[in-house]
């Protein structure tokens, strides 16, 4: 489940800025001959949802369907009590309750005589929910990922500067953190503390406590750290999700150089383009690259792995999440910022 | 070890129904199937565990990052990251051929699965892995009583933490930080704040705790896979008359319920102990689906697992269960309160896991968030 503040935040994502996104799908889905599209969520798979709606579930599951026209409809189990917090939360849709959230999905599309829906990840949507809306309506499904993340892969400012201020949240609260803790615990609690008093939604934390012998991240209070160690903060806010990872050391000497190579990163990260290109990455001079990849949102994943130094990036993402591992002076260092944020074509293209 | 004896559990299950595969789907929102077999706590994405008569267990996910963590924190277990998830499971069960497999939880099993199960389709592994999932083994149990200890512990900062002047989320973030340092690995917990106007727990809105606010929490912490829950109510500054009465009436309710557990009777009979306490007072009506969901529920892998303590569930108590009995509901004098307390149903009665005081706790109203 979530663990943190879910709140209607007019300033920072406003009823405009949702509209704007909904009437873009329904655009989307008029042009595709499609009657509907409907998205899954839980609090794994909120994207989708998150970002036509504003709302993320705490716990438990739901659907949204969006028509060609009106507005949106969230479709739960939830009782109706819980449904008052969800309106509070998300004055975006019309919130409908039943048992069975699928035929009351089936029983909307009869209403409107709906004979072509499209499924946001269809594979993966609960056969139970699909088994509900054919009872109710033998209405033709078809995959509607590819439509939901064309439209979903423009960025717009509220977004963007979600992200930002989510990144700033994930930077402030490192400061909390004492490099000389022995233990992984004794770093991240304080970490993780700072994160929630900011009022995320969410605060994941994971270590390497030995970069030396191992670059993967557990999710560990009790290892001891070593020499160098990563932490990964991933951090959701108001709906919007920033992994960054930073690289310390309680030896002086390496933590100077890590605090150089950390500020550059930040000044460099937010502006360059999250297409995947590896010319365009950052790495500080002399530094020797070892693995990197690339995250963004993706249909109902609020962070996905979208290209590596295998795989090229196959469609436009809204922003996007750079991990890189390097050696420099024969330190392996690893680091995540945010990409695509500012002064890039994506940006431009959207506004 | 716990992985081990759940496995073999899972196995014995299978030899009986006669099942040659099993198909168990999780995330980290309903993770007890997946984890059951697999022993992975799950935190993004998706993921399937195949299990095969011969006791090869095989964990496919979806995500990167996780299948990285899944090396290391369980690596008995072989780990395949799969980015089409149902596809590649799909060519693994299709080489199981025309063999019984079951998968479950029905109600979350992906479509794509199933569709391309096609004709020779799933059975459904839905009451077989309840039923394991609902009656535990001595090292199961041992693990829902580390966890209830934390449960504890987790309430008195609770405690220690609220003042006027704080907000909702903030009490939050001291629980979280707390129970993380601990190793939980994951907390189910909802709250209310306010008086009357308080029909519910929810997650936090950013209200600010003020004096004669009833603090409402269910804190469920999570230790190796297995949470335990623990429901209290505290009021900020000295409780009132109409606060203490009704406290009163929950105590009671709580302990009839607890009174009645015993191997062999129903969640209904628990559920009625409950409500006949209200109902001797008038109350009857904040028992009904419109202001209360359940009168407790199972605990383990899952924080809301079966049997739901409802009046309509005549599922049978049994030894190894474990339980949190909670009369939790609306009054309207002074508005959502909740009082509960986890157990373990032994052949002689409840042992009864959380220790913390039922009591109405108060908290000065001198006392200010810094």
């Amino acid at each position: 489940m979530r663990h943190g503040l879910i709140q209607w935040r007019e300033n920072e994502l406003s009823l405009a800025d949702v509209k704007a996104r909904q009437v873009r799908l329904q655009q989307a889905i008029a042009a595709a001959g499609l009657d509907g599209v409907l998205i899954y969520t839980n609090h794994v798979r909120s994207a989708g949802v998150t970002w036509v709606s504003g709302f993320t579930p705490y716990w438990s599951d739901g659907l949204v369907l969006v028509l060609r026209e009106g507005l949106p409809i969230f479709l739960t189990a939830l009782s109706k009590r819980v449904g008052e917090w969800v309106k509070s939360v998300a004055p975006t849709f019309e919130v409908a309750h039943s048992p069975f959230p699928g035929k009351l999905a089936g029983e909307r599309l009869a209403k409107v005589g709906a004979k072509r829906l499209g499924v946001v990840e269809l594979d993966r949507m609960p056969g139970g929910v699909v088994d509900e809306i054919l009872s109710v309506l033998p209405v033709e499904l078809s995959d509607a990922t590819e439509l939901f993340t064309n439209v979903r892969g423009q960025a717009d400012r509220a977004e963007l500067d979600l992200v930002r201020h989510t990144d700033n949240i994930a930077r402030e609260a490192f400061k909390a953190g004492d490099v000389t803790s022995k233990f992984a615990g004794d770093f991240t609690g304080p970490v993780e503390r700072t994160v929630r008093l900011a009022g995320a939604e969410e605060c994941y934390v994971a270590v390497a406590p030995d970069l030396s012998r191992d670059r993967r991240f557990i999710r560990t209070g009790k290892d001891a750290l070593s020499r160098t160690f990563a932490v990964r903060l991933s951090i959701a806010y108001n709906g919007v999700w920033v992994r960054r990872i930073e690289t310390f050391s309680a030896v002086s000497e390496i933590a100077a150089r890590l605090s150089s190579v950390g500020a550059e990163l930040d000044r460099a990260s937010p502006a360059l383009p999250a297409d995947g290109s590896v010319s365009a990455f950052y790495l500080p001079d002399g530094a020797k690259l070892i693995d990197w990849h690339l995250e963004a949102p993706h249909g109902t994943r609020p962070l996905k792995v979208v290209a590596d130094a295998e795989m090229p990036l196959a469609a436009p993402v809204p922003y996007g999440i750079l991990t890189t591992a390097f050696t420099l002076d024969g330190e392996t260092i690893v680091a995540s910022r945010p990409i695509g944020l500012g002064g890039g074509s994506i940006r431009e293209a959207a506004e | 070890m716990i992985g081990e004896i759940r496995k073999k559990r899972l196995l014995e299950a299978m030899l009986e129904a006669g099942l040659d595969g099993l198909v168990l789907y999780g995330n980290a929102w309903q993770n007890d199937y997946l984890r059951y077999a697999a022993d992975f706590g799950i935190l993004e994405g998706e993921g399937l565990a195949v299990v095969t008569r011969d006791g090869d267990v095989t964990l496919y996910l979806d995500d990167e990052l996780e299948g990285e963590r899944a090396a290391v924190e369980c690596p008995e277990v072989k780990t395949v990251v799969a980015d089409d998830l149902i596809g590649t499971v799909s060519g693994v069960i299709a080489r199981l051929g025309n063999s019984r497999i079951a998968a479950g939880p029905k109600r979350h099993l992906p479509y794509g699965l199933a569709a391309q199960r096609g004709d020779l389709r799933f059975e459904d592994a839905t009451a077989l892995v309840d039923r394991l999932l609902m009656v535990k083994s001595a090292g199961e149990l041992n693990a829902v009583r580390s966890a209830a200890r934390l449960a504890d512990e987790g309430y008195a900062v609770f405690r220690n933490a609220a003042a006027v002047g704080k907000k909702d989320y903030e009490l939050i973030a001291e629980i979280e930080s707390f129970f993380r340092n601990e190793g939980v690995d994951d907390n189910f917990m909802i709250i209310g704040v306010g008086g009357p106007e308080v029909r519910g727990m929810a997650p936090p809105l950013g209200k600010i705790l003020k004096p004669g606010d009833l603090v409402t929490t269910e804190l469920t912490p999570c230790v190796n896979g297995y949470y335990v829950q623990i429901c209290r109510t505290l009021v900020i500054g000295e409780p009132n008359e109409a606060q203490r009465k009704v406290f009163g009436i929950y105590n009671d309710a709580l302990e009839a319920g607890l009174a009645v557990v015993k191997p062999g009777v129903t969640a209904a009979d628990i559920a009625r102990a409950e409500n006949d306490i209200f109902r001797a007072h008038g109350l009857g009506e904040y028992v009904t689906s419109e202001y209360t969901r359940v009168r407790g529920h199972g605990l383990g892998l899952f924080p809301d697992t079966k049997p739901h303590i409802l009046e309509d569930v005549n599922t049978v108590i049994e030894e190894g269960m474990s339980l949190i009995v909670h009369p939790n509901t609306y009054n309207p004098e002074i508005g959502y309160f909740v009082h509960g307390d986890s157990l373990i149903v032994r052949a002689d009665g409840p042992e009864i896991l959380t220790t913390t005081p039922r009591e109405l706790f108060s908290v000065g109203a001198r006392r200010v968030a810094a």
